[in-house]
């Protein structure tokens, strides 16, 4: 019979818990079946509204480049590669391999359907409201490999 | 794409989105769901090897989330406990000045695992009377077989 005790403190390790990926993708699949399409897009709608309201901010504030400084942070965290190109008025977003969708695939959980409106879903919402729009340009559900375009508005924002 | 270091908030959200939906019913409804459909690595970690089998479980996710704690087994007794000295998630969210986080928000922890361990034997009790301080404190213990 076993005794054994592990005592960790926060920075003996990497906030990095990739099975999140799963848990979210779990939860589209929920409320999708349960509450239907909408209630997925309304539910990015309200986190994309909430969590990145600073995120936001920053987008009218500083330009594109708060995007820009946003994707490359998050990407780098998860360790994936992630190519963007600014100019003043529009950026541009390569993922290869999304983090996300290659953990699901790995661990062999179904992808739930409506999987990619985590990017154009709350990237449209993230742009509402300011002198911006969000283009998901292409996307495969495979690998997740995304191209995402941030533009100018040639119109007033919405 | 929803970062995995965004999750917890995304989490959180949805808890309130459900609420608006449908009450506290429908996060309970929801967490119900998420027990059973995706805890299965602990049930099947609980079943094979009991609260060892926990051990192995919270060994991997507190670690990758970073937590702070002190987890303690003890075959003998038949006992696992962890003392979450920082929840990496609640504390996240009481770091987030501009969210507001789900009220309820720890109680899917009792209702989870409750849900997941029970049935397989095991008695679990979580004490979230400092949950708002990130502080929180579970044990589960293998009940005695009847004679």
């Amino acid at each position: 019979m076993t005794k054994k005790v592990m005592r960790r403190r926060a920075a003996d390790n990497v906030y990095l818990h990739k099975d999140f990926h799963g848990a979210l993708n779990q939860a589209l699949l929920y409320l999708h079946k349960k509450y239907g399409e909408r209630a997925v897009r309304d539910y990015l709608r309200q986190f994309a509204r909430n969590y990145h309201a600073p995120l936001r901010q920053a987008l009218v504030e500083k330009g594109l480049v708060a995007l820009k400084d946003y994707f490359e942070r998050i990407y780098g965290l998860e360790g994936a590669e992630c190519r963007t190109e600014l100019s003043p008025d529009e950026l541009t977003v390569t993922v290869p391999r999304c983090p996300a969708v290659t953990h699901i695939r790995k661990m062999d959980w179904p992808l739930a359907p409506l999987f990619q409106e985590t990017s154009r879903t709350i990237h449209e919402a993230i742009c509402r409201g300011t002198p911006y729009k969000a283009e998901l340009i292409d996307y495969d559900p495979k690998t997740g490999r995304s191209v995402q375009r941030f533009l100018r508005r040639s119109e007033r924002p919405i | 794409m929803i970062s995995c270091t965004e999750f917890i908030p995304a989490y959180s959200e949805l808890f309130k989105f459900l609420e608006k939906k449908g009450g506290a019913r429908a996060v309970l409804d929801f967490w119900n769901f998420f027990a059973d459909a995706y805890l299965t690595t602990l049930k099947n970690l609980a079943a094979e090897r009991g609260v060892r089998g926990c051990w192995k479980y919270w060994s991997k996710t507190l670690n990758e989330e970073a937590a702070d704690f002190t987890m303690e087994l003890d075959e003998e007794a038949g006992e696992l406990t962890i003392t979450i000295h920082h929840c990496p998630s609640k504390g996240r969210l009481l770091e987030l000045k501009h969210l507001k986080a789900y009220g309820s928000y720890c109680r899917h922890c009792d209702i989870l695992y409750r849900r997941v361990l029970e049935p397989l034997g095991l008695e679990y009790r979580i004490d979230l009377s400092r949950a708002d301080q990130a502080r929180c404190r579970v044990t589960v213990k293998a009940k005695p077989v009847k004679a």
